[in-house]
């Protein structure tokens, strides 16, 4: 596992440095621009999350309901060969409790596009970088004021088998420092290798799947009944992190023509 | 471009807003490093900025019950700390967990905190504002109480362009405020200047300071602004183990902010829980007292330090001469509605 894993993180690491290095060809051919809309769908078992009212069961046969869902999305990319596009000072609070939160659309040049990719959480520089608004707005809850940095996720909820005051089970994740940062950079290929066509004054939708099943059924075991809470940065935020990397992927590409 | 002369022109004379500010410059005294980072480079330091700040500064609506304004904790009498409370007041009788530090000289600061778990002045009220000892508001609350407010309507338009109330504004504003509180007016600093002059007593003392202290408190700021563990033993009531709360890393237990020295003498109580009342029991601490048994403990401090009862005194009459009078009575710092003297009898 540790073997593959450093071997992905290589493989990315080359990735991303060949689309840094091809990052200066970067233009709009034509100056054409079309739209993209994104479309966050929450899932358990590719079912829609339903907050509050609806119980689940994961593999190591443990109640849980959701009570709370969001995560931060930023630095989204959009990749053709050889050829990046992406979104800067762009930054998204998905929140499974408002529907307005679970899509947004995003201009384009006009092309092909295979893959994309995007940064789970807030990038170290807009954590350094004092009083910031709109997403980021502190007030939006997902900022640690104690220990400054923004939380990557946010997962609450309730079961049985937790034996933290009321049943919860919280998992606050973040961090940007150092060995204790959850950031990753998550990319995708599209679903039956068909690109994501841009063309000029159209939107295409992209919509991408998080579906909470995939948490629990990690290589990294996190039982509600061992660790039903955690709610700051270190060794079991990653843990958690890695399991959180999980639920994402690109389930539809629809393009307008 | 005689056309484009009259179209910017009569935008500026007539349009919505004649936004206008006074820009001010923060002064770096002479002989001092500059500061880190500019704090106000993304925060333009204005006039109706520091003023907007200095409101909020006093303004018990930014707490939940309206009774602890920053300013309750933050005296200007007592350089911005809280004098004479080792733990501070805050909500429904609660103690904070920590002793108020002094608010001066920010702008050299680039970790905030005792434990410099905050990374930016901007964000660092975002603590006690939300902290359930403290001040134990929610961020929306404090928007929506001084959004009802027209007298911030105007000042946030004054200092910002649009009378627009968000958190971020009143954070750049806060920080322009605090980042504004400037300390170098003490007998030291006009010794330095040529100003005045020492004592034979305080400097023989400043000579001590010099030779002893000056490693941790560096001058011109009295403060290096490092993160070390001054060898005091673990209060277990407060099971507080500094640095550690933020890193995680055991190495970093017990480590807290070395402190300025510069206006010492008036914010009393010492150390970061307050344990200590007066600076000649500060001095003990460090010729007598320091755990050094404790694995994090400085190495500086790992023999303790030398201090005969003569120097003692001579260093205590150094200590009194970085008292900075101008701070503490400067009126720009001051209340704007006057309701500050208040606190001295409240708590």
């Amino acid at each position: 596992m540790k073997t593959l894993f450093y071997l992905g993180t290589v493989l990315l690491c080359c990735f991303l440095n060949n689309v840094k290095a091809q990052h200066k060809n970067n233009k709009p051919e034509n100056g054409k621009k079309g739209f993209v809309k994104i479309i966050f769908i929450n899932t358990i078992h590719h079912q829609p999350v339903v907050l509050f009212d609806s119980s689940y069961r994961n593999p190591f046969g443990e109640d849980y309901t959701i009570t709370k869902f969001k995560y931060y999305v930023s630095n989204m990319a959009f990749y053709r060969t050889g050829n990046r596009y992406s979104q800067k000072n762009d930054y998204r609070l998905v929140n499974q409790a408002i529907d307005s939160s679970l899509s947004f659309i995003i201009n384009l040049p006009e092309n092909k596009y295979d893959s994309i990719g995007f940064l789970l959480g807030v990038d170290s520089a807009r954590n350094t970088s004092g009083a910031q608004t709109g997403a980021l707005d502190p007030l939006n809850d997902m900022f640690w004021t104690w220990n400054t940095g923004y939380v990557m996720e946010k997962m609450e909820g309730t079961s049985p088998q937790s034996n933290a005051i009321n049943n919860k089970v919280e998992y606050h994740i973040g961090g940007y420092k150092g060995e204790n940062s959850v950031l990753h950079y998550l990319t995708f290929a599209l679903p039956g290798n068909k690109p994501l066509i841009i063309q000029n004054g159209k939107t295409s939708t992209l919509i991408i799947e998080a579906d909470i099943a995939a948490f629990w059924d990690a290589a990294t075991v996190i039982k509600i009944s061992e660790t039903p809470v955690c709610s700051l940065p270190g060794t079991l935020a990653k843990r958690i992190a890695a399991n959180f990397y999980r639920l994402f992927k690109v389930a539809t590409v629809i393009n307008e023509n | 471009m005689l056309v484009i002369t009259v179209v910017l022109g009569s935008a500026f004379l007539y349009g919505p807003h004649r936004y206008k500010p006074t820009y001010l410059k923060l002064v770096t005294p002479k002989g001092w490093p500059k500061p880190p980072t500019n704090i106000f480079a993304k925060n333009p330091l204005t006039e109706e900025g520091f003023q907007l700040g200095r409101k909020l500064f006093y303004d018990g609506r930014l707490s939940k019950d309206g009774n602890f304004p920053c300013a309750s904790c933050h005296q200007q009498f007592a350089a911005f700390a809280n004098l004479d409370h080792d733990l501070s007041h805050g909500f429904s009788n609660r103690f904070t967990k920590r002793n108020a530090p002094a608010l001066f000289n920010l702008a050299w600061m680039k970790e905030f905190q005792w434990d410099g778990g905050v990374n930016h002045i901007e964000v660092q009220p975002l603590a006690p504002l939300t902290d359930t000892s403290e001040m134990a508001e929610t961020i929306g609350n404090v928007i929506h109480k001084i959004s009802a407010d027209t007298a911030y309507k105007r000042m946030f338009a004054a200092a910002f362009g649009d009378a627009g109330i968000n958190s971020q504004r009143m954070l750049k504003a806060l920080a322009q405020f605090t980042g504004s509180i400037q300390s170098y007016n003490s007998k030291y600093d006009k010794v330095k200047r040529g100003e005045a002059s020492f004592s034979v007593s305080e400097e023989y003392g400043y000579n001590i300071f010099k030779a002893k202290c000056d490693a941790c408190h560096k001058e011109p700021l009295f403060t290096d602004n490092s993160i070390r563990n001054n060898g005091s033993d673990v209060n277990t009531n407060l099971a507080d183990n500094g640095r550690m709360r933020i890193t995680g890393n055991a190495a970093d237990s017990l480590k807290f902010k070395v402190p300025s020295l510069r206006n010492i003498a008036i914010t009393a109580p010492y150390m970061h829980d307050g344990r200590l009342y007066t600076l000649s029991q500060v001095i003990e601490h460090y010729r007598n007292k320091i755990n050094t048994k404790q694995p994090t403990v400085d190495s500086l401090l790992k023999n303790k330090i030398v201090i005969s009862n003569q120097e003692k005194i001579d260093l205590l009459s150094f200590l009194y001469t970085l008292t900075d009078e101008e701070l503490v009575k400067n009126k720009r710092y001051e209340d704007p509605e006057g309701k500050n003297k208040v606190f001295i009898h409240q708590h």
